[in-house]
């Protein structure tokens, strides 16, 4: 049978493993990290010769302030992605025809790299006078056809005889969707969130640092986050500070990850089709 | 007063008239001028080769397919048991069986009095609040009877519902589906690819071949069928002798 690259898609997003046994989650959740920090305590006792002591004008309530801030900022973009894409997956796998328009079309979308649109997003959200728009919506860019094409492979799996149970027991509208489609898509959902906020982890390095795109901008048009305090130590050569802002933003992935995702991943697993 | 064939006719519940089913895509005909009448609290069996057109036919009866061609004359209350149980993951065997209680407006005291019932009388209460994971193949089907029969229908489909069951199960099911029959006089319509399944079960068999009817069998044997010996085989072949032509 023909792979058709919205399947495609559905195949690499569910080719993620997650920690089954004791010993796998310890290592992930604890001996992981763990290694990093330590990695990285070395790495800075060593080559860059000076203490922990955070430098110039950065404590550390600031670094664990600018990770909040752009966790939220994260967390509205993923908020909003998942509130656009739920309803794109189900209008565009809604019937065979709207496949055949709409998943091309996604296609074309996800392959257009979300980075493009951000001189001009800028400029708009200048005008506005609200640059936390412009970060917000990258990211929820980049985070978007993450969750729609995991949800579409979801929906497109869903057995026949469940859509015929539910039809033949009268579940229909408002409820079908509550009852069948959002436990259905379940387990895609939280995939999809997975590598939603991965990738939106990896946007805030850039979508932060306001100025690079800024005709005459300068570090005060930068956002206060963790991704433009990672550029700046990175660009002004503070590795201290690059290694500490670097090692609270692993942490807090891994404490998401460990308190979120997996505990997320471990219930849909009820959800699941066999 | 009605004549005989107007008494015929009042007595049937479900009346097939020239249905022609054709798909698309594929193109397809999937069923070709079926004419079939089945009486009230009758138990029907479809059999006939994969791809002949009896789970198109079953899926026309539910409503799950639409005719091409031809009149459904059906009750409006038709529910269906599915091969494997079709339950859902996510809720407990007893949400399971209230599922379609729940879409009936009824109160949550009258829905837990009629799943309990049929619970029981599938011999899975034990089993109530355990997941469609920790059951075994012959228990999902239990549980998925239950739920057909925990609408109380007026006809009862059944889709393959025996066949990845082991032989011990499906015969303890037989038992049970017959005696369930009884009890409920329900109208019960199967498909199966087991000629000797529709003989111990059905009142009649109807052989669909080719996308049409190719021949009806009345079977008078006695319950438990079975046991008849020879009586039963010799059933069994006749319609294998029809299967096979």
């Amino acid at each position: 049978m023909k792979s058709t690259p919205h399947i495609a898609h559905r195949h690499r997003h569910s080719a993620i493993s997650y920690p089954i046994s004791l010993s796998q989650r310890l290592y992930t959740f604890f001996v992981g990290p763990l290694l990093v920090v330590l990695i990285l305590f070395i790495v800075v006792k060593f080559f860059s010769g000076s203490s922990f002591a955070i430098v110039e004008k950065f404590s550390l309530d600031d670094l664990v302030k600018a990770l909040l801030a752009t966790s939220l900022r994260l967390l509205i973009a993923y908020i909003l992605a998942l509130v656009v894409a739920v309803p794109l997956a189900l209008f565009a796998t809604s019937s065979r025809s709207a496949e055949t328009i709409f998943l091309p079309v996604f296609d074309i979308l996800e392959s257009v790299p979300a980075l493009a649109f951000f001189p001009i997003l800028i400029v708009f959200f200048v005008r506005l006078d609200f640059l936390n728009g412009a970060a917000i919506f990258i990211l929820f860019l980049s985070m978007l056809w993450n969750i729609v094409f995991t949800l579409v492979g979801g929906l497109k799996i869903i057995p026949k005889d469940i859509k015929d149970a539910a039809q033949i027991f009268g579940i229909r509208g408002w409820n079908y969707f509550r009852k069948v489609l959002l436990p259905a898509i379940f387990p895609e959902l939280v995939t999809g969130s997975i590598l939603a906020v991965a990738q939106g982890w990896n946007i805030t390095i850039i979508a932060e640092v306001l100025h690079v795109y800024i005709p005459g901008g300068n570090a005060s048009h930068d956002l206060f986050g963790i991704g433009s305090i990672l550029v700046q130590a990175a660009s002004g050569g503070k590795t201290d500070l690059f290694i500490v802002a670097l090692v609270l933003m692993v942490l807090m992935i891994a404490l998401l990850n460990f308190f979120l995702w997996q505990k997320l991943l471990r219930y849909a697993e009820r959800f699941k089709f066999e | 007063m009605p004549n005989d064939s107007n008494l015929n006719e009042m007595n049937n519940i479900i009346e097939l008239k020239n249905v022609s089913k054709l798909y698309n895509q594929p193109h397809q005909l999937a069923l070709e001028n079926i004419n079939l009448s089945i009486r009230e609290g009758e138990f029907i069996c479809l059999i006939g080769p994969s791809g002949g057109g009896k789970t198109t036919l079953l899926k026309i009866i539910a409503g799950l397919e639409k005719e091409t061609a031809g009149e459904v004359v059906k009750p409006e209350n038709v529910s269906m048991a599915f091969q494997g149980g079709a339950l859902f993951p996510w809720l407990t065997v007893y949400e399971n069986v209230a599922l379609g209680l729940q879409e009936q407006d009824l109160s949550d005291s009258k829905i837990k009095t009629e799943v309990l019932k049929y619970l029981e009388m599938m011999k899975m209460t034990d089993f109530a609040l355990k997941y469609p994971a920790e059951l075994s193949g012959g228990q999902r089907q239990r549980v998925g009877i239950a739920r057909a029969l925990a609408v109380e229908p007026s006809v009862l489909l059944m889709d393959e519902p025996f066949s990845a069951l082991d032989a011990k199960t499906t015969a303890e099911l037989h038992d049970d589906l017959i005696k369930i029959w009884r009890d409920t006089k329900r109208t019960i319509i199967m498909v199966s690819h087991l000629i000797e399944e529709a003989v111990s079960l059905a009142e009649r068999v109807v052989l669909i071949k080719n996308s049409t009817i190719a021949e009806i069998f009345n079977i008078e044997l006695p319950y438990p069928r079975r046991e008849q010996g020879l009586a039963f085989h010799h059933d069994v072949m006749k319609i294998r002798r029809e299967f096979f032509k």
